[in-house]
């Protein structure tokens, strides 16, 4: 009977135990507030610096505060007598001079910023002023007077904070919802009343985002070879950026033949696929890349049918570079696998190029034509860039664009066509819509935006409504479109006949920037990408929102390619592709199939327009776009330290999160581990005195059972 | 314990200490301590006594030899670079 009842006591103590362990777990949750959206600044390395933010490895922690004014900054810095503070920061703080003075002050934790557009100030790039300095065409070997910006400052505005090296957390609130949760907190606690400093409990907030990489490039890939050679269990503490370039072109290039091809004359159109700000993976980049990417795309679409029918003497060569913003990944890695002859093309097929730089911000002002000085001292040189500019000026004809030139002296903007250069001198033009310093205020920040660009919808409009409604913006660089496209087919020796035929269509540019800017995941996109993607729901590259630019890790990391590389890479293949009636599997493996030819073509199984009801009838879509390695020779050579080629590494990490909770002050935490203590060793006391003394305190009990028998 | 058997133990302890094992000093001093200094005098006393003295030398050297290598290493590894990550068996991630 007693046996029955200690398992049943056993039991119940068991069940009990079980349902504390499984609800415990609520504690937790009554104590902190996870904040799920964050947006971090993650360090990245280059050869000989660091740059980003850092935290400590079990998160900062600091009492919140919110910056809204002044006195609030000298509260942080000086007089407030709870430091570390956690500040929240409003737009209009976040600047140069505010954070380098929290950058050398012990008393903040961390920042988080509130991202949004009041307050905003009328300029804001994190950029430095001169961006790629010394991975350019001008360095002090050559040319030295238009070395680092020494006759034109691009980037004027530029505060250089993206290029600092923060030794706390910087993270950004872009969750309206959230920020109001957090400034719910301050308020109901950490306020100050009648000028008075609050009283604990006080609101915290804790940063967590630990990077693993220090210093530079050089000793973190060492320390991530040491790791991989001798430690059983390898941390890679970096990765090099790296993503693709899209390339295609006119004619069909035989992509399994390297090296120089033989009679064939090439004219390069090139643009930048990328863009970066201060926090990771956030980069709308609408006047620096979209409005590039955009003309190019609808550049394509004016100049395919025409070249089909009349094909003119010289290929055109039409590219995507990824990675410029990091010091030329994608064109170094082009021109350094054109020099290597492992490329479909060599420099010397080569005839010129034609580079689209920023033109989002024309504003019916004219489009300027820079060209390099040093290399146009060469008389053929610049005989051609010559022949090219009256070629693009006769293409304006009809057109509501004017062209115009820079000083003669004046050298060129930081493009893909300066890497070149810097292999041999190809006649060439870098176009934009600006003279000697960007038209773009918020370049290479988060402020980038559509607003940035003028492309704003009327309200009331469905999304549907929107995707093909044709702003003053996508008519604009429809024109800006049509004449590149005329003018690259004059340049490949095309029949002036043909051009009033080229012209770009508005409404594919209208699309196009409501695809980049806007929403991604629009029924046009949709129709265009393979029916897995469009299918996966919200983990897959079609999220809802605008596409980021920033360049990312590459697939091996990073999950599928890159989302705008797709996109391009899928868009190209529906404006200058063919369709087929190959089968799905026939579609994956073209090379059992006779009549295509992989070489030449790459094929593409997608979805094709949403029927009305709802089934998909996907195709297999023939084009000659190819993908091509964007990561820099630095990581192929082995030489982390160069100073020719990018060596910009992203560190790796193992959690980023936030939360907010409330903290007890500092002496309520000593008061209660003493009192801990205090118990602590007043029972291990009491424990001994007893066991020492138990002959003597137990010794009457056991007696008593002797006397009763 | 028969004090010959006390004898040859702290011998080979003492000796065995040359192999670049000084803990084996160290437990030859704090076991034969009471022996060598605090016990009434026999025979084998004075060799123990001259053992235990050595070892306990040879122990302070060791100790400060290392201290000062340590102190050093972990003072200057991160100024050391290259050098200094060959040395390191793990190398913290993060910091310097």
């Amino acid at each position: 009977m007693e046996h029955l009842i200690s398992i049943n006591c056993v039991k119940l103590l068991i069940a009990t135990l079980f349902y504390t362990c499984v609800l415990s777990s609520s504690v937790e949750q009554k104590i902190y507030v996870e904040l799920n959206n964050t947006v971090p600044c993650v360090r990245l390395l280059n050869a000989t610096h660091q740059i980003g933010c850092q935290s400590s490895i079990s998160g900062d922690t600091g009492v919140l505060h919110v910056l809204e004014t002044e006195s609030d900054l000298d509260w942080i810095l000086s007089s407030g007598p709870h430091p570390p503070y956690m500040v929240i920061m409003e737009t209009a703080f976040f600047n140069r001079s505010v954070m380098m003075r929290m950058k050398n002050s012990p008393r903040v934790a961390g920042v988080a910023v509130i991202v949004s557009k009041t307050g905003l100030a009328d300029h804001f790039s994190p950029h430095t002023t001169c961006p790629n300095q010394n991975t350019g065409l001008y360095s002090e070997n050559n040319a030295p007077e238009l070395a680092n910006c020494n006759m034109t400052v691009w980037n004027p505005f530029g505060n250089g904070l993206s290029y600092e090296d923060f030794s706390f957390p910087v993270f950004a609130l872009k969750d309206e919802n959230q920020t109001q949760v957090i400034r719910k907190c301050y308020e109901d606690h950490n306020l100050r009343v009648n000028g008075s400093a609050p009283r604990y409990p006080l609101c915290a907030m804790q940063l967590f985002s630990h990077m693993h990489a220090v210093t530079d490039t050089v000793t973190c890939m060492r320390r991530t070879d040491l790791q991989n050679r001798f430690s059983i269990n390898p941390e890679v503490l970096c990765d090099p950026l790296s993503d693709f370039n899209v390339w295609t072109s006119t004619r069909p290039l035989n992509s399994s033949a390297k090296g120089h091809v033989a009679d064939e004359s090439v004219v390069i159109a090139a643009t930048r696929l990328d863009g970066r700000s201060f926090f990771w993976e956030q980069a709308p980049a609408a006047e620096g890349t979209v409005s590039g990417i955009v003309t190019l795309l609808a550049t394509i679409q004016a100049l395919y049918p025409v070249t089909r029918e009349a094909p003119p003497p010289r290929n055109i060569f039409f590219t995507f570079f990824q990675g410029e913003a990091f010091d030329y990944i994608g064109s170094s890695k082009m021109v350094y696998d054109m020099e290597k002859n492992d490329f479909v093309i060599d420099l010397n097929n080569v005839h010129s190029m034609l580079e689209i730089g920023q033109i989002g911000l024309r504003r019916g002002q004219s489009l300027w034509m820079h060209s390099d000085p040093v290399s146009r001292r060469n008389t053929s040189v610049d005989t051609e860039v010559l022949n090219l500019m009256k070629n693009v000026n006769s293409a304006a004809a009809g057109l509501s664009v004017k062209l115009d030139q820079p000083s003669f002296s004046q050298p060129l903007p930081p493009s893909s066509f300066q890497r070149f250069l810097r292999a041999k001198q190809i006649p060439g033009l870098v176009l934009a819509d600006h003279n000697t310093s960007f038209n773009n205020r918020y370049y290479e920040s988060m402020y980038d935006d559509a607003e940035n660009m003028n492309v704003t919808y009327p309200p009331n409009l469905s999304p549907d409504e929107q995707l093909v409604y044709e702003t003053e913006e996508a008519k604009s660089l429809a024109e800006v479109a049509t004449l590149v496209a005329r003018s690259l087919y004059m340049q490949a020796g095309g029949e002036n006949s043909r051009l009033s035929n080229i012209t770009a269509d508005p409404k594919i540019v209208a699309q196009l920037l409501y695809g980049f800017l806007v929403q991604k995941n629009n029924s046009w996109f949709r129709s265009l990408l393979p029916p897995e993607v469009t299918k996966k729901g919200d983990n897959s590259i079609l999220s809802s929102g605008p596409p980021q630019f920033y360049i990312g890790l590459g697939p091996r990391i990073h999950g599928p390619v890159h989302s705008v590389t797709r996109f391009v890479q899928y868009i190209l293949a529906n404006l200058t592709g063919s369709v087929t009636n190959l089968t799905e599997s026939q579609c994956q493996n073209p090379s059992e199939v006779n009549t295509e030819n992989k070489d030449f073509f790459s094929y593409f199984w997608v979805s094709g327009p949403a029927s009305v009801n709802g089934t998909e009838e996907p195709f297999c879509v023939q084009a000659s776009v190819r993908l091509s390695k964007a990561v820099s020779p630095a990581f192929e050579l082995l030489q982390y330290g160069s100073r020719d080629y990018s060596t910009w590494t992203e560190s790796r990490w193992k959690s980023i999160r936030a939360r907010i909770f409330l903290v007890a002050s500092r002496e309520l935490e000593m008061l209660t581990l003493g009192v801990g203590v205090a118990v602590l060793l007043l029972s291990l006391l009491v424990t001994y005195f007893i066991s020492s003394k138990a002959e003597l305190l137990f010794s009457s009990a056991r007696e008593t059972p002797t006397t009763t028998y | 314990m028969p004090n010959e058997e006390k004898l040859s133990l702290c011998r080979r302890y003492y000796l065995g200490g040359f192999a670049f094992l000084p803990f084996l000093w160290l437990v030859n001093v704090l076991w034969f301590f009471k022996e060598a200094f605090l016990k009434p005098a026999y025979t084998e006393q004075p060799q123990i006594k001259s053992y235990v003295k050595k070892s306990a030398l040879g122990l302070i050297l060791w100790v400060a030899v290392l201290t000062t290598w340590i102190t050093i290493f972990q003072h200057f590894r991160a100024r050391w670079g290259e050098v200094g990550d060959y040395l390191s068996f793990t190398i913290p991630l993060g910091t310097a």
